[in-house]
């Protein structure tokens, strides 16, 4: 039977990544992520885990070792934050171009200046583009499944990708929720063993990792490597399923879409805000207004086909960014949606907001205002302005 | 068994062919420490000269015969490091290696290089110190000697300049993480160089172990191909790269002359130097002097 | 799409090749056998080991030699002389 525990997001993901019993983990502690590298360390000095730690001196090391771990064959977890993700920026691009299957927890913190230690999902968005899976929870339940489906999908063979699963920090990194813990047994039989065969450093049977490489071969792995970015939604959705039949719960794959069912003005999130989005659909469905809400649980690949299909009978649509995108006068998302939009030539008026910026609250209130501007935008067929909460 | 029989007992892990310079000692010191290292062996070799001559890559012909990869220049000691506690949990013996020249140890693979000696990471550190960035042309490292021509330390058409700072003391600063084995090396002392990677793997199973050797570069520094050798056991001999080793703290003179010679017949080997004035050279002997003194000391302790 | 590679990471040997690094030479170390007390040392100091212990004596094979000359420079007793590779340069 599964535990009920209260637990913290921090505690939720060190728990999923210990349900998964990683052979080698290497943490740097850095606010708001700091304990889950204790609670780790807590739980190896108690025997309750047999992965080798590594008390790390900086992420960029955090990063290497667990890259020289999951190429040495073992399976590897780490966490970080705002600046340790910027750290490591070198070795977490290598971590994917490499293909290796390496499991990481963001605890989103706004990135410097000003200095702030507060939530922000800037950290992780701006490395979007590196070649990992992320996925964003909106609570601490969602923390410890994903973290542990996590293992699956990345050591999946269609796709051996590093994937992030990133969650709000102090929102959920702080704050307590109930939990259920699944049972090891069952966590075992569901992820089995990782065994690579694509890449391994071993005596036994030598290989070399990195050769000097010529751009055709480069564009191959490139090509490759996009092709089990798209795989993943795939193996993403397939192991939401097993999971439910599992352990009882789902989260719909690579989009959750919540009361969508003949929605016309639809609000989309990413992360914990999505539960205040929820109770400001529900708000103005009482008053007649056919709103609903997409939460962008994938980010990277983009599920371009899920977004299209959710907002194929949308008469407007906004999006709630919790980020930035310098060159653009939006948040990352909305572009991301717009260009998804796009393919299927969707071409709706649309509201981009940015909010919660350095651990900024985004109220239920807000976002009712957010369906209202949505709901304008699609009354005066026209898209808005980029909206700032609370500036 | 000497040390000529015990090499030629010995499997080459490196096909030939690789495109280091000729006469390159690093070529030399990479093939004698993979002979003694071994089949069980993984090793590392970052951006730098021997990153790009073509050991870094197997395919049962070419390259190098045991399992080696890239690290990127500043993280070689903690992907080893994350190599070697794989092993370690599931309890296989294998040398964890790290063949890295003196700008992925002593600039920009210190912070990670520091943290593994620190924590204890069963690691072998092999520095080949050329003293700069040789394979783009030879820049400035922390290892250059003072008053070193290089790409980025030019020195003018009146002839003054070249680096303007004395080289970073890396063998002593590792000796000072109070590591199991720290051991100094030079290619024109072979058999010492195969008895020190012999301790470095013993001592690699408490912590680690870190050899730097210093290779003369001939290309960069403007050496004639055949000097190779000589220079660099010039260097031993003028104190400027004295051999010591340290075990478990304790210091360890290797080779100590009646006489040392001074330090110019070093420096008069190599164009780098040829700007050099009687002051300057004063003051490079100098250095030496000091360091090598307080080596002595700390030999006597 | 066709593709070359049959590796989905770059692992192998792609891209590297074993140079003729004999083509490099201008000058050839040539061993004069009554004068070597098989020391060694020409063995020892050879960059590309392309020097070899035989039971009775060193031999220089020729295929990757670069022609460096330390084995003839660290000889202690000059048997090895560097002899001109004229026959390369005639031809190049």
């Amino acid at each position: 039977m599964q535990k009920l525990d209260i637990l913290n997001g921090n505690k939720a993901a060190a728990i999923g990544a210990a349900l998964a019993r990683p052979a080698v983990i290497a943490a740097y502690p850095i606010t708001p992520q700091t304990p889950v590298v204790e609670y780790l360390t807590e739980f190896a000095a108690n025997g309750e885990i047999d992965a080798a730690m590594s008390e790390v001196e900086s992420e960029l090391s955090a990063m290497s070792v667990v890259t020289g771990a999951s190429l040495a064959g073992a399976r590897t977890f780490t966490a970080t934050a705002s600046q340790g993700l910027a750290l490591m920026y070198e070795p977490y691009f290598r971590a994917s171009t490499l293909r290796l299957p390496i499991v990481m927890a963001v605890v989103n913190r706004e990135m410097i200046s000003p200095q702030s230690v507060w939530g922000g999902q800037q950290d992780s968005m701006s490395v979007r583009d590196a070649g990992w899976l992320q996925m964003y929870a909106e609570d601490n339940q969602e923390i410890l499944d994903m973290v542990v489906q996590a293992f699956k999908i990345a050591e999946d063979e269609r796709v051996l990708l590093p994937i992030n699963i990133c969650f709000d920090g102090f929102y959920l990194s702080h704050m307590t929720e109930r939990v259920l813990i699944p049972e090891q047994e069952k966590v075992d039989e569901f992820l089995g063993v990782y065994q690579p065969k694509h890449i391994l450093l071993d005596p036994q049977k030598p290989m070399a990792v990195d050769p000097l490489t010529n751009g055709g071969l480069l564009m191959e792995y490139r090509y490759r490597h996009l092709q089990a970015q798209q795989a993943a939604i795939e193996v993403l959705e397939e192991t939401d399923k097993l999971y439910g039949q599992a352990f009882g719960r789902t989260y719909g794959g690579a989009i959750e879409q919540y009361r969508m069912e003949d929605a016309e003005y639809v609000l989309i999130t990413t992360g914990s805000m999505s539960g205040a989005a929820k109770e400001a659909v529900d708000i103005q469905r009482n008053r007649g207004i056919k709103a609903g809400l997409v939460r962008m649980r994938l980010l990277r690949p983009f599920p371009q086909k899920q977004v299209c299909a959710a907002l194929k009978k949308a008469k407007a649509f906004g999006v709630v960014d919790k980020n930035v995108s310098f060159g653009w006068n939006t948040g990352i998302v909305y572009q991301e949606v717009k260009s998804a939009l796009y393919e299927e030539h969707l071409c709706i008026p649309s509201v981009p907001v940015i909010g919660g910026l350095g651990g900024e609250d985004i109220s239920i209130r807000m976002m009712e205002e957010c369906i209202d501007a949505i709901k304008k935008a699609a009354d005066e067929q026209k898209s808005s302005e980029t909206i700032w909460l609370t500036v | 068994m000497n040390t000529v029989d015990k090499l030629a007992s010995l499997k080459d892990m490196i096909s030939p062919g690789i495109s280091a310079c000729t006469g390159c000692n690093v070529e030399l010191t990479l093939r004698t420490c993979m002979k003694v290292l071994g089949p069980d062996t993984i090793y590392a070799v970052p951006p730098g000269c021997m990153g790009g001559v073509g050991v870094v890559g197997w395919d049962t012909q070419s390259g190098s015969h045991i399992p080696v990869f890239f690290p990127l220049l500043d993280n070689v000691a903690s992907m080893l490091a994350g190599i070697k506690l794989h092993y370690e949990r599931i309890g296989r013996k294998v040398n964890v290696v790290a063949f890295a020249g003196d700008g992925a140890t002593t600039d920009a693979g210190m912070q990670c290089l520091s943290g593994a000696a620190e924590r204890g990471d069963k690691l072998i550190y092999i520095c080949y110190d050329n003293e700069g960035y040789m394979n783009t042309g030879y820049q400035r490292s922390s290892a250059t000697t003072k008053y070193s021509w290089t790409s980025t330390t030019p020195v003018s058409d009146a002839g003054s300049g070249g680096k303007r700072q004395h080289r970073k003391d890396f063998p002593m600063i590792m000796a000072m993480h109070d590591i199991p084995y720290m051991a100094t090396c030079s290619p024109a002392f072979i058999p010492d160089m195969v008895a020190k990677l012999e301790k470095a793997m013993e001592a690699s199973e408490r912590g680690l172990a870190y050899l730097h050797v210093h290779n003369p570069c001939l290309t960069g520094w403007g050496i004639r191909p055949e000097l190779s050798i000589e220079v660099s056991r010039l260097a031993v001999e003028t104190n400027f790269f004295p051999l010591y080793e340290v075990i478990d703290g304790t210091f360890v003179i290797n080779k100590e002359y009646k006489e040392a010679k001074p330090v110019e017949e070093y420096i008069k080997q190599m164009k780098k130097f040829r700007h050099l004035s009687a002051e300057e050279i004063a003051d490079i002997q100098g250095f030496v002097d000091q360091k090598w003194n307080r080596l002595k000391q700390l030999a006597a302790l | 799409m066709e593709l070359k590679s049959k590796y989905i990471v770059p692992v192998g040997a792609d891209g590297i090749h074993i140079l003729n690094t004999g083509d490099w030479r201008t000058q050839r170390p040539v061993l004069d056998e009554t004068k070597c007390i098989r020391c060694g040392r020409c063995f020892l100091y050879c960059p590309v080991n392309s020097i070899r212990k035989t039971e009775k004596a060193f031999v220089i094979s020729y295929d990757y030699c670069k022609g460096c000359g330390i084995c003839a420079h660290e000889c202690p007793k000059e048997a090895i002389e560097m002899v001109a590779e004229e026959e390369k340069a005639c031809r190049n």
